[in-house]
Protein backbone atom coordinates (compact mmCIF):
# COMPACT_ATOMS: atom_id res chain seq x y z
CA UNK A 1 0.00 0.00 0.00
CA UNK A 2 2.82 2.40 1.04
CA UNK A 3 4.83 2.09 -2.17
CA UNK A 4 1.28 3.30 -4.09
CA UNK A 5 1.20 6.76 -2.26
CA UNK A 6 3.91 8.61 -3.88
CA UNK A 7 2.17 7.43 -7.40
CA UNK A 8 -0.69 8.95 -6.24
CA UNK A 9 0.57 11.79 -5.07
CA UNK A 10 2.52 12.19 -8.14
CA UNK A 11 -0.66 11.75 -9.92
CA UNK A 12 -2.85 14.56 -8.00
CA UNK A 13 -0.09 17.05 -8.46
CA UNK A 14 0.10 16.51 -12.08
CA UNK A 15 -3.51 17.25 -12.47
CA UNK A 16 -3.13 20.47 -9.99
CA UNK A 17 -0.61 21.37 -11.75
CA UNK A 18 -2.42 20.91 -15.08
CA UNK A 19 -5.21 22.96 -14.13
CA UNK A 20 -2.80 25.58 -12.82
CA UNK A 21 -1.71 26.03 -16.70
CA UNK A 22 -4.76 25.66 -18.27
CA UNK A 23 -6.71 28.37 -15.93
CA UNK A 24 -3.13 30.63 -16.25
CA UNK A 25 -2.29 30.20 -19.19
CA UNK A 26 -3.13 32.28 -22.62
CA UNK A 27 -1.76 30.34 -25.70
CA UNK A 28 -3.81 27.78 -27.04
CA UNK A 29 -0.97 25.11 -27.49
CA UNK A 30 0.08 25.30 -23.95
CA UNK A 31 -4.03 25.28 -23.05
CA UNK A 32 -3.90 22.19 -24.93
CA UNK A 33 -0.87 20.63 -23.70
CA UNK A 34 -2.54 21.66 -19.82
CA UNK A 35 -5.19 19.31 -20.16
CA UNK A 36 -3.11 16.22 -21.33
CA UNK A 37 -1.25 16.74 -18.05
CA UNK A 38 -4.25 16.85 -16.45
CA UNK A 39 -5.11 13.91 -18.33
CA UNK A 40 -2.14 11.93 -17.23
CA UNK A 41 -2.89 12.80 -13.62
CA UNK A 42 -5.67 10.72 -13.38
CA UNK A 43 -4.83 8.04 -15.31
CA UNK A 44 -1.36 7.47 -13.03
CA UNK A 45 -4.09 8.36 -10.04
CA UNK A 46 -6.13 5.24 -11.76
CA UNK A 47 -3.24 3.09 -12.21
CA UNK A 48 -1.67 3.18 -8.79
CA UNK A 49 -5.33 2.80 -7.36
CA UNK A 50 -5.64 -0.73 -9.16
CA UNK A 51 -2.01 -1.79 -8.38
CA UNK A 52 -2.90 -1.86 -5.04
CA UNK A 53 -3.65 -5.15 -4.00
CA UNK A 54 -2.68 -8.19 -6.49
CA UNK A 55 -3.36 -9.57 -8.80
CA UNK A 56 -3.87 -5.90 -10.23
CA UNK A 57 -7.66 -4.64 -10.65
CA UNK A 58 -8.33 -5.18 -14.20
CA UNK A 59 -11.44 -2.87 -14.48
CA UNK A 60 -9.35 0.74 -13.55
CA UNK A 61 -6.85 -0.30 -16.29
CA UNK A 62 -9.94 -0.86 -18.53
CA UNK A 63 -11.02 2.55 -17.58
CA UNK A 64 -7.80 3.76 -18.44
CA UNK A 65 -7.41 2.77 -21.63
CA UNK A 66 -10.63 4.12 -22.46
CA UNK A 67 -9.86 7.59 -21.15
CA UNK A 68 -6.71 7.20 -23.41
CA UNK A 69 -8.72 6.84 -26.35
CA UNK A 70 -11.08 10.02 -25.67
CA UNK A 71 -8.07 12.00 -24.68
CA UNK A 72 -6.30 11.35 -27.92
CA UNK A 73 -9.01 12.63 -29.56
CA UNK A 74 -10.24 15.16 -28.29
CA UNK A 75 -6.41 16.24 -28.69
CA UNK A 76 -6.60 16.10 -31.89
CA UNK A 77 -9.88 18.02 -32.38
CA UNK A 78 -8.64 20.41 -30.09
CA UNK A 79 -5.46 20.76 -32.04
CA UNK A 80 -7.30 21.26 -35.21
CA UNK A 81 -9.23 24.30 -33.81
CA UNK A 82 -6.38 25.64 -32.50
CA UNK A 83 -4.50 25.94 -35.82
CA UNK A 84 -7.02 27.08 -37.65
CA UNK A 85 -5.50 30.58 -36.92
CA UNK A 86 -7.05 34.07 -36.32
CA UNK A 87 -10.05 35.35 -37.48
CA UNK A 88 -11.22 38.87 -37.57
CA UNK A 89 -14.42 40.02 -36.86
CA UNK A 90 -15.92 41.50 -39.89
CA UNK A 91 -18.42 44.10 -37.75
CA UNK A 92 -18.86 46.75 -40.29
CA UNK A 93 -22.51 44.98 -41.55
CA UNK A 94 -23.75 44.89 -38.09
CA UNK A 95 -23.38 48.81 -37.54
CA UNK A 96 -24.72 49.48 -40.84
CA UNK A 97 -27.70 47.59 -40.22
CA UNK A 98 -28.09 49.83 -37.42
CA UNK A 99 -28.15 52.96 -39.14
CA UNK A 100 -30.31 51.66 -42.47
CA UNK A 101 -33.51 53.22 -42.84
CA UNK B 1 -36.45 -1.77 -22.64
CA UNK B 2 -36.28 -3.18 -26.37
CA UNK B 3 -38.38 0.28 -27.33
CA UNK B 4 -35.82 2.50 -25.15
CA UNK B 5 -32.79 0.76 -26.66
CA UNK B 6 -34.46 1.27 -30.13
CA UNK B 7 -34.73 5.34 -29.64
CA UNK B 8 -31.37 4.71 -28.53
CA UNK B 9 -29.71 2.98 -31.71
CA UNK B 10 -31.81 4.37 -34.43
CA UNK B 11 -30.19 8.19 -33.99
CA UNK B 12 -26.49 6.17 -33.91
CA UNK B 13 -27.47 4.22 -37.32
CA UNK B 14 -29.29 7.25 -38.92
CA UNK B 15 -25.34 9.12 -38.28
CA UNK B 16 -23.27 6.38 -39.29
CA UNK B 17 -25.02 5.52 -42.50
CA UNK B 18 -25.00 9.37 -43.19
CA UNK B 19 -21.15 9.26 -42.42
CA UNK B 20 -20.80 6.26 -44.70
CA UNK B 21 -22.91 7.19 -48.04
CA UNK B 22 -21.77 10.81 -47.68
CA UNK B 23 -25.12 12.26 -47.49
CA UNK B 24 -26.41 15.02 -45.64
CA UNK B 25 -30.25 14.44 -46.68
CA UNK B 26 -32.26 16.45 -44.13
CA UNK B 27 -35.78 14.45 -44.74
CA UNK B 28 -33.42 11.13 -43.81
CA UNK B 29 -33.05 12.45 -40.19
CA UNK B 30 -36.48 14.32 -39.94
CA UNK B 31 -37.66 10.22 -40.60
CA UNK B 32 -35.66 9.03 -37.88
CA UNK B 33 -36.36 11.28 -35.46
CA UNK B 34 -40.35 10.98 -36.00
CA UNK B 35 -39.89 7.21 -35.38
CA UNK B 36 -37.54 7.33 -32.32
CA UNK B 37 -39.92 9.89 -30.79
CA UNK B 38 -42.56 6.91 -31.68
CA UNK B 39 -40.24 4.64 -29.85
CA UNK B 40 -39.62 6.62 -26.80
CA UNK B 41 -43.22 7.14 -26.44
CA UNK B 42 -43.96 2.95 -26.79
CA UNK B 43 -40.69 2.98 -24.14
CA UNK B 44 -42.84 5.75 -21.57
CA UNK B 45 -46.01 3.83 -22.18
CA UNK B 46 -44.12 0.58 -21.55
CA UNK B 47 -43.14 2.20 -18.12
CA UNK B 48 -46.59 3.41 -17.55
CA UNK B 49 -47.95 -0.32 -17.31
CA UNK B 50 -45.37 -2.37 -15.94
CA UNK B 51 -42.97 0.07 -14.16
CA UNK B 52 -39.28 0.29 -14.22
CA UNK B 53 -36.90 -1.96 -16.63
CA UNK B 54 -33.17 -3.13 -16.04
CA UNK B 55 -31.28 -4.20 -18.27
CA UNK B 56 -27.58 -5.79 -18.21
CA UNK B 57 -25.63 -5.75 -20.87
CA UNK B 58 -24.43 -8.82 -22.59
CA UNK B 59 -26.13 -10.32 -19.24
CA UNK B 60 -23.05 -9.39 -17.33
CA UNK B 61 -24.05 -8.72 -13.72
CA UNK B 62 -23.47 -5.30 -11.95
CA UNK B 63 -20.56 -4.26 -10.74
CA UNK B 64 -18.61 -5.82 -13.67
CA UNK B 65 -21.12 -5.47 -16.57
CA UNK B 66 -23.00 -1.67 -17.24
CA UNK B 67 -26.91 -1.55 -16.18
CA UNK B 68 -29.03 0.64 -18.26
CA UNK B 69 -32.20 1.41 -16.29
CA UNK B 70 -35.61 2.60 -17.68
CA UNK B 71 -37.52 4.09 -15.14
CA UNK B 72 -39.95 7.09 -15.58
CA UNK B 73 -37.86 10.25 -15.31
CA UNK B 74 -35.39 8.48 -18.14
CA UNK B 75 -38.56 7.34 -19.97
CA UNK B 76 -39.95 11.30 -19.71
CA UNK B 77 -36.41 12.38 -20.72
CA UNK B 78 -36.17 10.13 -23.76
CA UNK B 79 -39.32 11.26 -25.07
CA UNK B 80 -38.65 14.90 -24.62
CA UNK B 81 -35.11 14.64 -26.28
CA UNK B 82 -36.88 12.96 -29.50
CA UNK B 83 -39.48 15.85 -29.44
CA UNK B 84 -36.86 18.73 -29.80
CA UNK B 85 -34.60 16.86 -32.43
CA UNK B 86 -37.45 16.46 -34.13
CA UNK B 87 -38.74 20.39 -33.96
CA UNK B 88 -35.35 21.25 -34.33
CA UNK B 89 -34.73 19.09 -37.86
CA UNK B 90 -38.17 20.36 -39.14
CA UNK B 91 -36.91 23.77 -38.89
CA UNK B 92 -33.37 23.46 -39.63
CA UNK B 93 -34.33 21.79 -43.10
CA UNK B 94 -37.34 24.40 -43.89
CA UNK B 95 -35.76 27.51 -42.78
CA UNK B 96 -33.24 29.50 -45.46
CA UNK B 97 -31.44 31.45 -42.16
CA UNK B 98 -30.77 28.09 -40.04
CA UNK B 99 -27.01 27.52 -42.30
CA UNK B 100 -27.24 24.01 -41.66
CA UNK B 101 -28.93 22.90 -44.48
CA UNK B 102 -26.42 20.08 -46.78
CA UNK B 103 -24.15 20.49 -43.19
CA UNK B 104 -22.41 18.24 -40.99
CA UNK B 105 -25.06 19.34 -38.92
CA UNK B 106 -27.66 16.15 -39.85
CA UNK B 107 -24.98 13.30 -38.43
CA UNK B 108 -24.20 15.20 -35.87
CA UNK B 109 -27.46 16.09 -34.49
CA UNK B 110 -28.44 12.33 -34.69
CA UNK B 111 -25.23 11.86 -32.90
CA UNK B 112 -26.48 13.97 -30.38
CA UNK B 113 -29.28 12.32 -29.86
CA UNK B 114 -27.76 8.74 -29.26
CA UNK B 115 -25.48 10.43 -27.07
CA UNK B 116 -28.19 11.88 -24.61
CA UNK B 117 -30.19 8.92 -25.19
CA UNK B 118 -27.36 7.01 -23.65
CA UNK B 119 -26.46 9.06 -20.59
CA UNK B 120 -30.54 8.93 -19.79
CA UNK B 121 -29.93 5.16 -19.50
CA UNK B 122 -27.23 4.84 -17.89
CA UNK B 123 -26.74 4.16 -14.25
CA UNK B 124 -23.05 4.29 -14.49
CA UNK B 125 -20.40 6.32 -13.12
CA UNK B 126 -17.58 5.75 -15.93
CA UNK B 127 -20.38 5.02 -18.89
CA UNK B 128 -21.57 8.71 -17.78
CA UNK B 129 -18.00 10.13 -18.45
CA UNK B 130 -17.92 8.54 -21.88
CA UNK B 131 -20.91 9.82 -22.78
CA UNK B 132 -20.21 13.19 -21.34
CA UNK B 133 -17.23 12.92 -23.46
CA UNK B 134 -19.45 12.58 -26.30
CA UNK B 135 -21.91 15.25 -25.57
CA UNK B 136 -19.54 18.02 -25.13
CA UNK B 137 -16.91 16.69 -28.50
CA UNK B 138 -20.46 16.35 -30.54
CA UNK B 139 -21.31 19.90 -29.02
CA UNK B 140 -18.59 21.66 -29.39
CA UNK B 141 -18.12 20.18 -33.56
CA UNK B 142 -21.63 21.60 -33.89
CA UNK B 143 -20.82 25.25 -32.81
CA UNK B 144 -18.09 25.28 -35.15
CA UNK B 145 -20.97 24.67 -37.83
CA UNK B 146 -21.29 28.37 -38.24
CA UNK B 147 -17.59 29.04 -39.77
CA UNK B 148 -14.30 30.75 -38.46
CA UNK B 149 -15.85 33.17 -36.37
CA UNK B 150 -17.00 30.31 -33.99
CA UNK B 151 -13.19 28.96 -33.87
CA UNK B 152 -12.26 30.91 -30.87
CA UNK B 153 -15.37 30.54 -28.39
CA UNK B 154 -15.74 26.63 -29.42
CA UNK B 155 -11.85 25.86 -28.50
CA UNK B 156 -12.97 27.57 -25.30
CA UNK B 157 -15.96 25.29 -24.78
CA UNK B 158 -13.72 22.53 -25.86
CA UNK B 159 -11.31 22.91 -23.29
CA UNK B 160 -13.01 24.30 -20.65
CA UNK B 161 -15.60 21.16 -21.42
CA UNK B 162 -12.23 18.47 -21.14
CA UNK B 163 -11.24 19.83 -18.10
CA UNK B 164 -14.75 19.69 -16.26
CA UNK B 165 -14.26 16.08 -17.81
CA UNK B 166 -11.26 15.18 -15.83
CA UNK B 167 -12.54 16.86 -12.59
CA UNK B 168 -15.10 14.26 -12.99
CA UNK B 169 -13.12 11.36 -13.98
CA UNK B 170 -10.68 11.79 -11.18
CA UNK B 171 -14.01 11.96 -8.63
CA UNK B 172 -14.72 8.85 -10.00
CA UNK B 173 -11.40 7.51 -9.75
CA UNK B 174 -11.58 8.12 -5.44
CA UNK B 175 -14.73 6.47 -5.48
CA UNK B 176 -13.78 3.65 -7.36
CA UNK B 177 -10.29 2.98 -5.28
CA UNK B 178 -12.92 3.40 -1.72
CA UNK B 179 -15.46 1.33 -2.63
CA UNK B 180 -14.79 -0.62 -6.06
CA UNK B 181 -18.17 -0.38 -7.80
CA UNK B 182 -19.47 2.41 -10.54
CA UNK B 183 -22.93 1.36 -10.89
CA UNK B 184 -24.69 4.21 -8.45
CA UNK B 185 -26.84 1.72 -6.62
CA UNK B 186 -24.70 -0.55 -5.61
CA UNK B 187 -22.66 2.97 -4.59
CA UNK B 188 -25.20 4.08 -2.83
CA UNK B 189 -26.02 1.14 -0.50
CA UNK B 190 -22.08 1.23 0.00
CA UNK B 191 -21.25 5.36 0.68
CA UNK B 192 -20.36 6.12 3.96
CA UNK B 193 -19.49 9.78 5.56
CA UNK B 194 -16.04 10.38 5.27
CA UNK B 195 -13.10 12.21 3.73
CA UNK B 196 -12.79 10.69 0.72
CA UNK B 197 -16.04 10.14 -0.06
CA UNK B 198 -16.56 14.18 0.22
CA UNK B 199 -12.76 14.66 -1.99
CA UNK B 200 -14.64 12.97 -4.86
CA UNK B 201 -18.25 14.34 -4.35
CA UNK B 202 -16.77 17.97 -4.45
CA UNK B 203 -14.51 17.32 -7.53
CA UNK B 204 -17.58 15.48 -9.29
CA UNK B 205 -19.83 18.55 -8.55
CA UNK B 206 -17.09 20.66 -10.01
CA UNK B 207 -16.83 19.36 -13.26
CA UNK B 208 -20.56 18.68 -13.82
CA UNK B 209 -21.04 22.16 -12.59
CA UNK B 210 -18.34 23.09 -15.76
CA UNK B 211 -20.29 21.25 -18.27
CA UNK B 212 -24.05 22.51 -17.08
CA UNK B 213 -22.55 25.95 -17.24
CA UNK B 214 -24.61 26.16 -13.48
CA UNK B 215 -23.15 29.14 -11.80
CA UNK B 216 -20.60 30.48 -10.77
CA UNK B 217 -19.01 27.86 -13.73
CA UNK B 218 -21.09 29.43 -16.57
CA UNK B 219 -18.81 31.92 -18.30
CA UNK B 220 -17.96 29.78 -21.01
CA UNK B 221 -21.76 29.33 -22.41
CA UNK B 222 -23.17 32.54 -24.17
CA UNK B 223 -20.37 32.87 -26.41
CA UNK B 224 -20.85 29.29 -27.44
CA UNK B 225 -24.12 29.46 -28.03
CA UNK B 226 -24.52 32.20 -29.19
CA UNK B 227 -21.40 31.56 -31.78
CA UNK B 228 -23.32 28.01 -32.86
CA UNK B 229 -25.77 28.49 -35.90
CA UNK B 230 -29.40 28.94 -34.49
CA UNK B 231 -30.84 25.46 -35.02
CA UNK B 232 -27.53 23.89 -33.01
CA UNK B 233 -28.25 26.78 -30.39
CA UNK B 234 -31.63 25.86 -29.70
CA UNK B 235 -29.86 21.73 -29.73
CA UNK B 236 -27.70 22.91 -26.96
CA UNK B 237 -29.35 24.92 -24.68
CA UNK B 238 -32.23 22.75 -24.71
CA UNK B 239 -30.18 18.92 -24.12
CA UNK B 240 -26.69 19.69 -23.73
CA UNK B 241 -26.56 21.45 -20.90
CA UNK B 242 -28.91 19.27 -18.83
CA UNK B 243 -27.32 16.01 -19.43
CA UNK B 244 -24.58 17.08 -16.58
CA UNK B 245 -27.55 18.14 -14.78
CA UNK B 246 -29.12 14.61 -14.39
CA UNK B 247 -25.59 13.20 -13.65
CA UNK B 248 -25.49 15.72 -10.55
CA UNK B 249 -28.84 14.81 -9.56
CA UNK B 250 -28.38 11.11 -9.91
CA UNK B 251 -25.10 11.69 -8.03
CA UNK B 252 -26.39 13.79 -4.96
CA UNK B 253 -30.04 12.01 -4.94
CA UNK B 254 -27.98 8.70 -4.45
CA UNK B 255 -24.86 8.64 -2.76
CA UNK B 256 -24.60 12.16 -0.72
CA UNK B 257 -24.18 11.26 2.70
CA UNK B 258 -27.72 13.37 4.37
CA UNK B 259 -25.51 15.67 6.70
CA UNK B 260 -23.62 16.77 3.69
CA UNK B 261 -26.28 16.81 1.63
CA UNK B 262 -28.04 18.84 3.97
CA UNK B 263 -24.99 21.36 3.95
CA UNK B 264 -24.52 21.58 0.17
CA UNK B 265 -27.90 21.93 -0.30
CA UNK B 266 -27.68 25.77 1.07
CA UNK B 267 -25.09 26.31 -1.63
CA UNK B 268 -26.52 25.19 -4.48
CA UNK B 269 -29.69 27.15 -3.57
CA UNK B 270 -27.50 30.02 -3.25
CA UNK B 271 -25.78 29.81 -6.77
CA UNK B 272 -28.89 29.14 -8.11
CA UNK B 273 -30.65 32.35 -6.74
CA UNK B 274 -27.29 34.01 -8.35
CA UNK B 275 -27.88 32.37 -11.11
CA UNK B 276 -31.06 33.91 -11.58
CA UNK B 277 -29.83 37.29 -10.90
CA UNK B 278 -26.77 37.61 -12.54
CA UNK B 279 -28.21 35.95 -15.57
CA UNK B 280 -31.26 37.79 -15.86
CA UNK B 281 -29.08 40.76 -15.28
CA UNK B 282 -26.67 39.77 -17.85
CA UNK B 283 -29.53 39.53 -20.59
CA UNK B 284 -30.55 42.94 -19.56
CA UNK B 285 -27.50 44.33 -20.39
CA UNK B 286 -26.24 42.59 -23.81
CA UNK B 287 -26.24 43.95 -27.20
CA UNK B 288 -27.03 40.65 -28.57
CA UNK B 289 -29.71 39.01 -29.47
CA UNK B 290 -28.40 35.44 -29.57
CA UNK B 291 -26.29 36.11 -26.49
CA UNK B 292 -29.47 37.87 -24.24
CA UNK B 293 -31.12 34.10 -25.27
CA UNK B 294 -28.13 32.66 -24.20
CA UNK B 295 -27.75 34.29 -20.44
CA UNK B 296 -31.51 33.50 -19.96
CA UNK B 297 -30.33 29.74 -20.23
CA UNK B 298 -27.75 30.71 -17.43
CA UNK B 299 -30.54 31.96 -15.41
CA UNK B 300 -32.99 29.29 -15.83
CA UNK B 301 -30.52 26.64 -14.72
CA UNK B 302 -30.59 29.16 -11.52
CA UNK B 303 -34.23 27.58 -10.99
CA UNK B 304 -32.89 23.87 -11.69
CA UNK B 305 -30.16 24.68 -9.47
CA UNK B 306 -32.59 26.07 -6.59
CA UNK B 307 -34.97 23.02 -6.91
CA UNK B 308 -31.80 20.56 -6.53
CA UNK B 309 -30.27 22.73 -3.87
CA UNK B 310 -33.83 22.60 -1.25
CA UNK B 311 -34.26 19.11 -2.11
CA UNK B 312 -31.00 18.32 -0.35
CA UNK B 313 -31.16 20.88 2.14
CA UNK B 314 -35.29 19.71 3.43
CA UNK B 315 -34.40 16.15 2.01
CA UNK B 316 -37.83 16.51 0.02
CA UNK B 317 -38.16 14.24 -2.78
CA UNK B 318 -41.32 15.76 -4.41
CA UNK B 319 -38.66 18.63 -5.24
CA UNK B 320 -37.03 15.95 -7.79
CA UNK B 321 -40.16 17.19 -9.71
CA UNK B 322 -39.85 20.38 -9.77
CA UNK B 323 -36.52 20.20 -10.84
CA UNK B 324 -37.34 18.25 -14.11
CA UNK B 325 -40.56 19.89 -14.92
CA UNK B 326 -38.43 22.99 -15.09
CA UNK B 327 -35.66 21.50 -17.70
CA UNK B 328 -38.55 19.90 -19.70
CA UNK B 329 -40.48 23.50 -19.76
CA UNK B 330 -37.26 25.28 -19.79
CA UNK B 331 -35.90 22.58 -22.94
CA UNK B 332 -38.92 23.55 -25.16
CA UNK B 333 -39.49 26.78 -24.35
CA UNK B 334 -35.61 27.58 -24.96
CA UNK B 335 -35.42 25.97 -28.61
CA UNK B 336 -39.15 28.25 -29.85
CA UNK B 337 -37.03 31.46 -28.05
CA UNK B 338 -33.50 30.56 -30.11
CA UNK B 339 -35.32 29.36 -33.34
CA UNK B 340 -37.71 32.90 -33.19
CA UNK B 341 -34.59 34.48 -32.20
CA UNK B 342 -32.38 33.55 -35.37
CA UNK B 343 -35.41 33.83 -37.77
CA UNK B 344 -35.85 37.60 -36.70
CA UNK B 345 -31.53 38.33 -36.35
CA UNK B 346 -31.00 36.48 -39.92
CA UNK B 347 -34.27 38.32 -41.52
CA UNK B 348 -33.68 41.33 -40.36
CA UNK B 349 -30.10 41.59 -41.15
CA UNK B 350 -28.41 41.93 -37.73
CA UNK B 351 -28.03 40.81 -34.18
CA UNK B 352 -28.34 43.62 -32.27
CA UNK B 353 -31.45 43.77 -29.86
CA UNK B 354 -32.07 47.04 -31.11
CA UNK B 355 -32.92 45.74 -34.49
CA UNK B 356 -35.99 44.44 -33.08
CA UNK B 357 -37.49 47.85 -33.42
CA UNK B 358 -40.83 47.49 -34.81
CA UNK B 359 -40.62 43.23 -35.21
CA UNK B 360 -44.12 42.86 -33.76
CA UNK B 361 -45.23 44.13 -36.88
CA UNK B 362 -42.77 42.74 -39.91
CA UNK B 363 -42.45 39.46 -38.29
CA UNK B 364 -45.45 39.19 -35.99
CA UNK B 365 -45.47 35.18 -35.86
CA UNK B 366 -41.69 34.92 -35.09
CA UNK B 367 -41.92 37.78 -32.23
CA UNK B 368 -45.16 36.10 -30.94
CA UNK B 369 -43.00 32.67 -30.32
CA UNK B 370 -40.72 34.42 -28.73
CA UNK B 371 -42.80 36.22 -26.27
CA UNK B 372 -44.95 33.07 -25.77
CA UNK B 373 -41.82 31.09 -24.86
CA UNK B 374 -40.53 33.60 -22.47
CA UNK B 375 -44.25 33.83 -21.16
CA UNK B 376 -43.51 30.57 -19.83
CA UNK B 377 -39.88 31.11 -18.81
CA UNK B 378 -41.43 33.75 -16.76
CA UNK B 379 -43.43 31.39 -15.17
CA UNK B 380 -47.38 32.31 -16.38
CA UNK B 381 -50.10 30.20 -16.07
CA UNK B 382 -51.23 28.06 -17.66
CA UNK B 383 -47.57 27.90 -18.64
CA UNK B 384 -44.96 24.50 -18.16
CA UNK B 385 -42.94 27.06 -16.30
CA UNK B 386 -45.99 27.77 -14.04
CA UNK B 387 -46.71 24.50 -13.21
CA UNK B 388 -43.06 23.83 -12.43
CA UNK B 389 -42.94 27.13 -10.43
CA UNK B 390 -45.74 25.95 -8.65
CA UNK B 391 -44.03 22.62 -7.51
CA UNK B 392 -41.57 24.47 -6.16
CA UNK B 393 -43.54 26.67 -4.25
CA UNK B 394 -45.79 24.28 -2.71
CA UNK B 395 -42.71 23.31 0.11
CA UNK B 396 -42.42 26.86 0.54
CA UNK B 397 -46.17 27.73 1.22
CA UNK B 398 -46.77 24.63 3.33
CA UNK B 399 -43.73 25.28 5.96
CA UNK B 400 -43.88 28.89 7.32
CA UNK B 401 -40.33 28.65 8.09
CA UNK B 402 -39.01 28.14 4.47
CA UNK B 403 -40.50 31.49 3.21
CA UNK B 404 -37.38 33.52 2.99
CA UNK B 405 -36.88 31.29 -0.59
CA UNK B 406 -39.78 32.14 -2.24
CA UNK B 407 -38.03 35.54 -2.37
CA UNK B 408 -35.44 33.58 -4.60
CA UNK B 409 -38.14 32.98 -6.82
CA UNK B 410 -39.87 36.62 -6.42
CA UNK B 411 -36.29 37.63 -8.03
CA UNK B 412 -35.91 35.07 -10.59
CA UNK B 413 -39.23 35.75 -11.72
CA UNK B 414 -38.80 39.62 -12.04
CA UNK B 415 -35.22 39.13 -13.95
CA UNK B 416 -36.55 37.01 -16.69
CA UNK B 417 -39.86 39.25 -17.01
CA UNK B 418 -37.43 42.25 -17.41
CA UNK B 419 -35.38 41.02 -20.19
CA UNK B 420 -38.42 39.35 -21.87
CA UNK B 421 -40.08 43.10 -21.66
CA UNK B 422 -36.76 44.50 -23.03
CA UNK B 423 -37.16 42.68 -25.87
CA UNK B 424 -41.19 43.05 -25.96
CA UNK B 425 -40.70 46.82 -25.76
CA UNK B 426 -38.50 47.36 -28.60
CA UNK B 427 -40.09 45.28 -31.25
CA UNK B 428 -43.64 47.33 -30.45
CA UNK B 429 -42.35 50.68 -30.95
CA UNK B 430 -43.59 50.76 -34.06
CA UNK B 431 -42.79 54.46 -34.89
CA UNK B 432 -39.82 53.52 -37.34
CA UNK B 433 -39.78 49.74 -37.82
CA UNK B 434 -36.52 48.26 -39.01
CA UNK B 435 -37.29 46.79 -42.52
CA UNK B 436 -36.17 43.35 -42.85
CA UNK B 437 -33.58 42.15 -45.56
CA UNK B 438 -35.69 39.70 -47.30
CA UNK B 439 -39.51 38.93 -47.68
CA UNK B 440 -39.99 37.40 -43.80
CA UNK B 441 -40.29 33.17 -44.03
CA UNK B 442 -43.62 32.82 -42.30
CA UNK B 443 -43.91 29.07 -42.19
CA UNK B 444 -40.13 29.29 -40.78
CA UNK B 445 -41.66 31.74 -38.26
CA UNK B 446 -45.02 29.15 -37.39
CA UNK B 447 -42.39 26.37 -37.25
CA UNK B 448 -40.09 28.45 -34.24
CA UNK B 449 -43.72 28.80 -32.49
CA UNK B 450 -44.38 25.26 -32.13
CA UNK B 451 -42.27 24.15 -29.18
CA UNK B 452 -44.11 27.12 -27.44
CA UNK B 453 -47.20 26.11 -27.67
CA UNK B 454 -46.08 22.65 -26.28
CA UNK B 455 -44.64 23.86 -23.22
CA UNK B 456 -48.07 26.06 -22.93
CA UNK B 457 -49.89 22.53 -23.54
CA UNK B 458 -47.47 20.61 -21.08
CA UNK B 459 -50.00 22.32 -18.55
CA UNK B 460 -52.54 20.38 -19.36
CA UNK B 461 -50.82 16.39 -19.09
CA UNK B 462 -48.61 17.80 -16.20
CA UNK B 463 -50.99 17.18 -13.08
CA UNK B 464 -51.51 13.15 -14.17
CA UNK B 465 -47.68 13.52 -14.42
CA UNK B 466 -47.21 14.96 -11.29
CA UNK B 467 -48.99 12.45 -9.28
CA UNK B 468 -47.44 9.82 -11.26
CA UNK B 469 -44.01 10.93 -10.19
CA UNK B 470 -45.18 11.31 -6.54
CA UNK B 471 -46.48 7.59 -6.68
CA UNK B 472 -43.71 5.82 -8.08
CA UNK B 473 -41.04 8.26 -7.70
CA UNK B 474 -38.18 9.15 -10.72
Amino acid sequence: MSSVIPYLLGGVALWVLGLHALLLQPSALRRIMAVNVMGSGVFMVMVALGSRNSPIDPVLQALVVTGLVVAASATAFALRLATAGPYEEPDEQDDSAQGRP
Amino acid sequence: MSAALLSLLIPLVTALLLLLLRSRAGGLVILANAVTLGCAATALYQVIGAGSQRLDIGDWEAPLGIRFELGPLTACLLVFTALVHLLVAVYAERSRHSQTRDTDFWPLSCLLHASLGALWLSRDLFNWYVTLELLGLVAVAMVILSGRKAHAPALRYLLLSLAGSLCYLLGVALLYGQYGVLDIHLLADAATDDRVTRVALLLLTLGLMLKAALWPLHQWLPNAHAAAPTAVSALLSALVVKGPLFILWMLWDNIAPPDLARQAGVVFALAGVAALVAGGWAALRTPWIKVLVAYSTVAQLGYALMALGLLLHWQDPTLSTALWLFVIAHGLAKVSMFLAAGEMQGTLGSRRVSALKGASQTMPVAMFAFVVAGGSLVGLPPSGGFVAKWVLLQPLLIQPSHWPWALGVVLGTLASAAYVFRVVAIAFDRADPNRPDYHPDVSAQWLAMLPALVVWAMALVSEPAIRWFAEVGL
